[in-house]
């Protein structure tokens, strides 16, 4: 039931180092004889059943028994009856290492052969393992409660509808723990008693057992890096890179909501999460709020590494559910330039403690989540409102079932969790990024800028942009500065409009062919996307948790070295089918170009110019 | 029931909840793109770069249109240079259209 690895704790040193504090305490705080009838008493509860044990098994087993008492935290203890019994059986199944039953407890006898490797440690792990058993079961009841059931990785379903399974199989440090939130307490208080690295690798598990249990006697204080680890994408396309965030350079956290638009899958809406984390040297303040290029996103989308996607599949649970953490202005680019949608960045009001809490269990979904998405039942909005239960106690507490984005955030601002206040002026709002405008809200004004100054020929906004790039150009060189940089935001919107028409072009081509080298290239490329966005697996087989300083570096030359590779060729791809899209989509996106050329050098002179005394006197 | 929806990521678009690209999209800055001082760009150089669209937006509509990433740029700029403290926000919004 236990598995053998990482750090074992040498006896000897560990009775010394105990003895050595309980005599320091006693000497302090003059209450040695309490200290001494409390140890008394503690070497009492586990009484070995030397049944079917030769001397020297009899021997080793009671050493065993003597050490693991000495490694247990105080709460642990306390949680035990007055006696377990621990006695050595050769009938458990194969692989059960122990079993605990009516307050008893069995372990296997070949465990007390020192001739195997890993001996010492597995019975120790198997006691610990099966005397958590016995206190969880005799008056603790741990695993029952919510809390443990949530950082355990039992995810509440949506509308109070129970508990999902455990989809936290990555970096695991025992499968085993995956089979119910009683094994799970079980398997990691092995960890947390014996292995040094458990408070650096689950550090919020580490913070409930210490809560709980108390501080392991043995262990070395831990020296955590106090960084979270997480792979982010870069601004570039294609490109990724280790970000190590220090949780106190994070200012606030928002919920950030994208509107809904017409599409089918986003008319709910999308919800997100803003790391707001100040550019270094920036004392953490309301100043971080704009050092936008330094912010993050945390975004749940369902990954799929295909040409095409499916309706069916994304209602199925046929597609993954990823973290992705993203540069806020690419996130902001995407939905308020492509998407065309208004974005909303509300504050949530959380403490330094539920910040870095909900840091760490973003680094745990991030490095060991696997779930899937379900369109209705597993959304982003159900996703993230996991993230902030588990994140977040007091909102754990609460309770955040909703299934929508719009539904999360209401829910959110009625437990004052949520401040809409900054978005009462909705100037304010814009200028101090609480709320990104879709770029499609000021498409006419900055027309009527140009219109005013010259007979375009079109009626509005929606003209101009439907009109060939070729017919724009003449009118882009005869305004102001205020008309070409008006111009140059439009011609901008419909160099969009036009790629994604290509791409509906552009995908028919790929699904028609899907042996080209093109569609081979890209499925590449997407494949190297899938991994990154489960970046447990680029670490397969070392460590458990989050991954610590050599596991980062590995993971941070791996994301170098592949960067190196997909950044060009991302772009390769994008000119190869640039070359294959229909003679009059390159030439309208040729143009388009031009157009963007002769504007942009036109902007940048006439911006140059001295500006007219009025706006001068602004 | 089964028809495809959507996507393909070249010019790509992660939609809300579903995404078929890690990185991205090409909805970076044109302003950027076509700007002749264009290669290695760094820090500083990158945040006035990434205002350019807020303050083409901004200059076009007289100061009515204010985004956060010029209002960054701004602060920026200030904060860089006692010179910059001096000017308005639309001289300061031209200068770097100017760039």
């Amino acid at each position: 039931m236990t598995s053998a690895s990482s750090l074992a704790v040498e006896p000897s040193h560990a009775r010394l180092n105990a003895k050595r504090r309980r005599a320091i305490t006693a000497a302090t705080h003059g209450v040695a004889l309490l200290l001494i009838a409390y140890a008394a008493h503690a070497a009492e509860r586990l009484q070995l059943d030397p049944t079917g044990l030769s001397p020297a098994q009899q021997q080793v087993a009671t050493q065993t028994l003597s050490d693991v008492q000495s490694l247990l935290p105080d709460g642990l203890l306390r949680a035990l009856p007055a006696q377990v019994q621990v006695g050595w059986r050769d009938d458990l199944p194969a692989n059960v290492h122990g079993r605990a039953f009516a307050g008893r407890i069995a372990l296997r006898r070949d465990l007390l052969d020192d001739d195997v490797a890993g001996a010492r440690r597995a019975r120790r792990s198997a006691l610990v393992h099966e005397l958590t058993h016995v206190a969880d079961r005799n008056s603790a009841h741990w695993s029952r409660s919510a809390r443990w059931r949530d950082l355990a990785g039992w995810q509440r379903k949506p509308w109070h509808l129970g508990r999902g399974d455990n989809a936290f199989r990555d970096r695991s440090p025992d499968a085993y723990e995956l089979t119910d939130p009683a094994e799970y307490l079980a398997v990691n208080a092995e960890h947390f008693v014996l292995d040094a690295e458990f408070a650096c690798r689950r550090p919020a598990l580490a913070q409930w057992y210490q809560a709980h249990f108390g501080t392991p006697p043995s262990l070395p204080a831990p020296h955590c890096a106090g960084t979270v680890p997480l792979l982010q994408a870069d601004a570039e396309e294609g490109a990724a890179s280790l970000l190590q965030l220090d949780p106190s350079r994070v200012y606030a956290v928002d919920y950030l909501f994208a509107e809904g638009s017409a599409q089918p899958m986003s008319r709910w809406g999308h919800s997100m999460l803003r790391l707001v984390i100040c550019r270094p040297g920036r004392a953490p303040g309301p100043d971080c709020r704009l050092d936008l290029e330094h912010h993050r996103v945390l975004s749940f989308r369902a990954f799929v590494g295909d040409v095409q996607i499916s309706n069916w599949r994304g209602l199925t649970g046929g597609y993954p559910s990823r973290l992705f953490v993203l540069p806020l202005q690419q996130v902001v680019d995407e939905y308020t330039k492509v998407e065309l949608r208004g974005l909303a960045s509300l504050p949530l009001q959380l403490d330094r403690s539920e910040i870095a809490s909900l840091l760490e269990r973003t680094a745990q979904v991030h490095w060991s989540y696997d779930g899937r998405y379900y369109f209705v039942s597993n959304n982003c909005a159900v996703e993230t409102a996991k993230l902030l239960q588990a994140g977040v106690p007091r909102l754990g507490e609460a309770g955040l079932a909703q299934l929508s984005p719009r539904g999360l955030r209401r829910r959110l601002a009625r437990l004052h969790a949520l401040d809409e206040q900054v978005l009462a002026d909705p100037a304010q709002a814009q200028a101090q990024g609480y709320y990104f405008a879709s770029a499609r809200d000021h498409y006419q004004q900055l027309f009527s800028v140009a219109a005013a100054q010259m007979a375009l020929p079109a009626r509005d906004v929606r003209a101009w942009l439907a009109l060939p790039a070729q017919q724009r150009a003449p009118w882009l060189l005869r305004g102001d500065v205020r008309a070409s940089a008006g111009l140059l935001l439009l011609e901008q919107a419909a160099q969009r409009r036009a790629e994604l028409r290509s791409r509906d072009a552009l995908k028919r081509r790929l699904l028609a062919d899907p042996d080209s080298a093109a569609t081979r290239s890209l499925r590449a490329l997407l494949e190297q996307s899938g991994q990154w966005l489960r970046p447990g697996q680029l670490l397969a087989d070392t460590g458990y948790g989050l991954p610590q300083a050599e596991e980062q570096a590995e993971v941070a030359r791996a994301a170098a070295a592949a960067s190196a590779q997909t950044v060009p060729a991302w772009q390769a791809l994008r000119v190869q089918l640039r070359a294959q899209l229909p003679p009059s989509q390159q030439r309208e996106l040729d143009d388009i170009d031009r157009n963007l050329a002769v504007l942009g050098a036109r902007v940048r002179e006439q911006a140059a110019e001295a500006p007219p005394t009025g706006a001068a006197a602004r | 029931m089964i028809r495809p929806l959507l996507l393909v990521a070249l010019l790509s678009l992660p939609l809300a909840g579903v995404a078929s690209s890690f990185a991205g999209t090409s909805a970076g800055s044109a302003t950027g793109a076509s700007s002749g001082s264009s290669g290695s760009s760094s820090g500083d150089d990158k945040m006035v770069l990434a205002a350019r669209d807020d303050a083409a937006a901004f200059v076009a509509s007289d100061g009515q249109i204010r985004g956060a990433r010029l209002q960054a740029a701004l602060v920026h700029l200030r904060e860089q240079d006692a010179a910059a403290q001096q000017q308005s926000d639309l001289q300061l919004a031209r200068a770097l259209l100017a760039r």
